[in-house]
């Protein structure tokens, strides 16, 4: 008989497993209860942990990190930390030594534009692939998709991305938004009282990651003391140096197959140093900003003096005058660029 | 090929008195690239010792569409090269020595729109007691989208029968009530409760009951609706059982219909022997009144089964999709009757696609889209029993109806536990599949965990459980890549 | 009696991991799943209350659990089904449904019979509970 004949062919998508193979149980449901319990075998006596290392594909996602992000080498180092412990963590549970799912919230703290976003992508894969999730995904939100505009407006928002967010990652973003204490009748307590009971009863089906600058989630969490209590990894995401944000642009460039002259390579560098003593200055995010205003100059330069058929080369340099042409080189942020910092891209 | 040549005659030559070959008339046109608004057929020739298959194909060609033995100079009145059948492929058939495939194309205005008998009167007409041939078979036909839209097609199909009876994400369930003949109305009516109380969706009347002189068709009208009345009344679920019109007449089978829906019965049936005109007819019938059609194949082996002559089943599939039966029998691969696997893929393929594209494997010889046509519920009856429910779900898939007539009232226990036992095993298969589970290995396993807490079910296994009906096929694909048969 | 709608019923009563991952299924299919309650089970009542909306973007089960857990709360004599949409051109249908909470006690149906010429019988179910007004017909 041939196995694979199915008049019917249903389309059943494969399901959402890691590679981790014998590692992940193979129906969801048990999942569902114990997420870091595999299915059932006998306690094994002696753990490789380097082949779990490998197996779970660990190692797989802190290389694409590396690929992905130039240096933050403090926060990697906690990303492999971590990885350690809950790997170790689901030893010990398969042996027989725990029986509790342990706390995975987290806090990524940090300027905008230092990669919290991309980690946060890279860590729900790694939840997923050690068997803390079962799906992987994140949802991405900010205070207006959880705090509603009016009475009974907010639970069922907030409810709403709880259920998108099952099986994966919450991510809040400007997560202290939620908080605001000098109006007593804003509905952000609501979202929190949901948010904290989510935190403590659903430790099984998603992670919450609450994301904001450093000192206003220090005063957030301070006045939010229930949030402290359940979160067990801060991770701070320090800035990038100089020398980081110009690798990080000349990568951003490549992707695109543009390359940057000598001259160019230097203007950039004058850029970013004057950049950043500016307002609202956004790391990696101010920098994708000021290459895409480069590449509208370029662009204008070559319609203006081209006087001949131009080559691939041509096409795609960019070139000193056309970062020196910025406004950061003239004493700061136009006006027409102001209002760019309430959805936090700033002006470049 | 060698004989005559590829060139066409001058006009002058062509209709010239006498008698010409085939070829040299116009039926051979290895050049002819078919139009979409074209039908297409393949057939299977055998030709008599001596004769070129390629002359063959341009008579078969001839024969089927303009052609007679000898030249006319009416002809000359038409725009002739237009209504000819044009024989534009021949490729043996794999395998063979003396069998041929021959692709033919006619031109959509060859027929009568939205007529199947038109259809057959010309393509399966006089052309297969040609003489020059042994042997030859339809194999399969491409109805172009233009063609398609002249027909209704089924009045319900898969999904709005799924609405109407409330039933998803499983088979539907039903069985042949047994014995076939003898039973007196209220005796049938009894067949009909326990089977549906028991947990069918459907019961339905054999194809060679109609009104006999142990049962009047009224009698067994009243009777079965009393009983699907009741066995609704005890499980809350919509039933049904197929009142079989079949009758000597159109008008009789009208009038059967007619009491049928007067009696609430949400579904009719009737035999494949009525002919073309009176499915449609029917067919048509049921579309006005709101009625599910089911088609019982009575009398296709006679021309399907055998490969070197007659009809493929899978082209009278294509013919009732068009003609628009809701239900029509098409094999079951593990029971009783003749299924090679791929070969019934093909059959359910047809049934229940959008869009069939080539598959050689599966005997589909052309794309075929069918432009948004209801699907039919292609339905598995004869020899299965519960034993058999994962392979039947491997094989035959979700949107098909299964039925066990002896697998229901054979049972030890009595009907009501042989039909408790197929729903129980339907349900436990289709719960396993939808949790992943491997139920073509683990098929058997999954029934006995059932079983221990199903009586019924455990007693249909202990009966059943090592039947089966493992012949060699005679209706299976030329085309193998892979075994396809146990 | 037992009510035998639904995909399931024939089975005893699906725990909520059985029940997770049906839906779950159902969602790795991209359908949309939704519950729908009533206390009006008559076979040819095809519109249930919705409890929810479909859920067209939640890739996880649980999701739905929650739902169930908060409608068996409220409705614990209700029955409460799970309905899978798929919304793919040619079904635009559901795909799956099967109850996921009935009343602990379930009277079923009268069947009533109306002579009418010829011997012919008109039928007409009605469930024993539906005497009472809505709310008040399961215990």
């Amino acid at each position: 008989m041939a196995d694979d004949f199915d008049p019917q062919r249903p389309s059943r998508r494969p399901r959402n497993q890691g590679p981790g193979g014998g590692e992940q149980p193979g129906a969801p449901g048990d999942q569902a209860q114990q997420p870091a319990e595999p299915a059932p075998s006998p306690a094994p006596d002696t753990v490789d942990l380097n082949a779990e290392w490998q197996n779970a594909g660990v190692q797989q996602v802190l290389d694409e990190l590396d690929r992905e992000l130039i240096g933050l080498q403090p926060v990697k180092r906690r990303i492999r930390e971590t990885a350690a412990l809950l790997l170790v963590e689901r030893a010990r549970t398969r042996m027989g030594l725990t029986h509790e799912t342990p706390t995975l919230h987290m806090s990524f703290t940090g300027n905008p534009g230092t990669g919290k976003t991309t980690v946060a992508m890279r860590m729900a894969d790694l939840l997923h692939r050690l068997g803390y999730l079962r799906r992987g995904h994140v949802v991405n939100v900010s205070r207006d998709d959880l705090v509603g505009q009016y009475i009974g407006h907010t639970a069922p928002k907030t409810k709403e991305v709880v259920k998108k967010a099952m099986g994966g990652v919450l991510f809040i973003d400007e997560a202290y938004n939620l908080y605001r204490p000098e109006n007593e009748r804003d509905y952000g307590h609501e979202c929190i009282e949901i948010l904290l009971q989510v935190m403590e009863n659903h430790r099984d089906d998603l992670v919450v990651i609450l994301a904001g600058y450093t000192g206003a989630m220090a005063k957030f969490f301070q006045s939010n003391p229930g949030f402290r209590s359940r979160i067990a990894h801060h991770i701070d995401f320090p800035d990038f140096q100089d020398d980081e944000l110009l690798e990080i642009a000349k990568l951003m460039l490549g992707e695109q197959h543009y390359q940057l002259t000598e001259a160019g390579e230097q203007a950039l560098k004058d850029y970013i140093a004057k950049r950043r003593a500016q307002p609202h200055f956004a790391n990696a995010r101010s920098v994708r900003n000021a290459l895409d205003r480069a590449r509208l100059r370029q662009a204008m330069r070559l319609f203006e003096t081209a006087e001949g058929p131009l080559d691939a080369a041509a096409l795609s340099t960019i070139d000193a005058p056309d970062i020196y042409a910025s406004r950061v080189f003239k004493g700061g942020l136009d006006s027409d660029h102001a209002s760019s910092e309430d959805d936090g891209q700033p002006a470049g | 090929m060698e004989g005559s040549s590829n060139q066409p005659l001058s006009t002058k030559e062509r209709y010239k008195e006498g008698v010409l070959n085939y070829r040299d008339m116009g039926f051979w046109r290895p050049d002819y690239d078919p139009a979409d608004t074209d039908i297409l057929a393949v057939f299977r020739i055998t030709p008599q010792d001596g004769v070129d298959p390629i002359e063959a194909a341009a008579a078969v060609a001839g024969e089927s569409s303009t052609a007679t033995w000898t030249v006319v100079w009416t002809d000359r009145l038409t725009a002739y090269d237009k209504y000819r059948g044009k024989a534009y492929h021949v490729e043996q058939v794999p395998g063979t020595q003396d069998q041929w495939f021959a692709y033919i194309a006619y031109d959509l205005d060859l027929f009568e729109p939205g007529s199947i008998t038109n259809v057959t009167a010309s393509i399966i007409g006089n052309v297969f007691g040609f003489k020059p041939l042994k042997g030859l078979r339809l194999e399969d036909m491409r109805f172009p989208v233009a063609y398609v839209k002249t027909f209704n097609g089924p009045a319900t199909g898969i999904v709005v029968e799924r609405e109407r009876l409330d039933k998803f994400g499983r088979p539907l369930l039903g069985a042949t009530v047994k014995p076939k003949l003898g039973l007196s109305g209220r005796n049938y009516g009894r067949v009909v409760y326990e089977a549906l109380k028991g947990g069918l969706d459907f019961t339905k009347d054999d194809e060679n009951i109609n009104s006999q002189p142990f049962m009047h068709w009224r009698d067994r009208f009243l009777y079965c609706m009393e009983a699907v009345n009741k066995a609704e009344a005890a499980t809350g679920e919509v039933k049904g059982t197929y009142l079989n019109v079949t009758a000597p007449d159109i008008e009789q089978m009208y009038e059967r219909a007619e009491f049928a829906k007067e009696l609430g019965s949400p579904i009719v049936m009737v035999d494949l022997v009525v002919g073309y005109t009176g499915i449609q007819s029917l067919a048509n019938w049921c579309r006005r009144n709101n009625m599910i059609l089911h088609l019982h194949r009575a009398g296709h082996s006679t021309y399907t089964r055998q490969k070197t002559h007659g009809v493929s089943f899978r082209v009278i599939v294509k013919w009732m999709r068009l003609i628009g039966v809701d239900h029509i029998h098409a094999g079951t691969v593990v029971g009783k009757l003749e299924g090679d696997p791929m070969t019934t893929a093909g059959y359910y393929d047809v049934c229940r696609e959008e869009h069939n594209p080539r598959n050689l494997e599966k005997g589909l010889f052309f794309d075929q889209d069918w432009a948004s046509l209801n699907r039919t519920f292609p339905v598995a009856s004869g020899g299965i029993h519960a034993g058999q429910m994962h392979q039947l779900l491997h094989y035959l898939g979700e949107d098909t109806i299964l039925q066990f007539g002896g697998g229901t009232i054979g049972h030890p226990m009595g009907i009501e536990a042989g039909a408790t036992a197929n729903r129980v095993a339907l349900e436990a298969m289709i719960l396993a599949r939808n949790e992943g589970r491997d139920t073509w290995n683990e098929g058997p396993e999954i029934l006995r965990e059932a079983a221990k807490w199903c009586t019924p079910l455990q007693k249909a296994l202990d009966t059943w459980g090592d039947v089966t009906f493992d012949y060699a096929s005679t209706d299976s694909p030329d085309y193998v890549t892979t075994p396809t048969t146990a | 009696m037992r009510l035998t709608q639904g995909t399931f019923s024939f089975l005893p009563d699906l725990s909520d991991d059985q029940i997770y991952r049906q839906v779950q299924y159902c969602i790795d299919n991209g359908w949309a799943v939704s519950l729908e309650y009533t206390d009006d089970p008559h076979p040819r009542n095809t519109y249930w209350e919705m409890w929810n909306r479909p859920m067209f973007d939640n890739p996880d089960a649980q999701a739905l659990i929650e739902e169930l857990k908060e409608a068996r709360a409220q409705l614990a004599t209700y029955y409460i089904r799970v309905v899978a949409f798929d919304n793919s051109h040619g079904w635009e249908a559901p795909r799956l449904s099967f109850i996921a909470h009935r009343p602990a006690e379930e009277p079923g149906f009268r069947l009533e019979r109306t002579e009418t010429e010829k011997r012919r019988q008109q039928y007409t179910l009605q469930p024993y509970a539906s005497a009472h007004p809505p709310g008040q017909r399961y215990r």
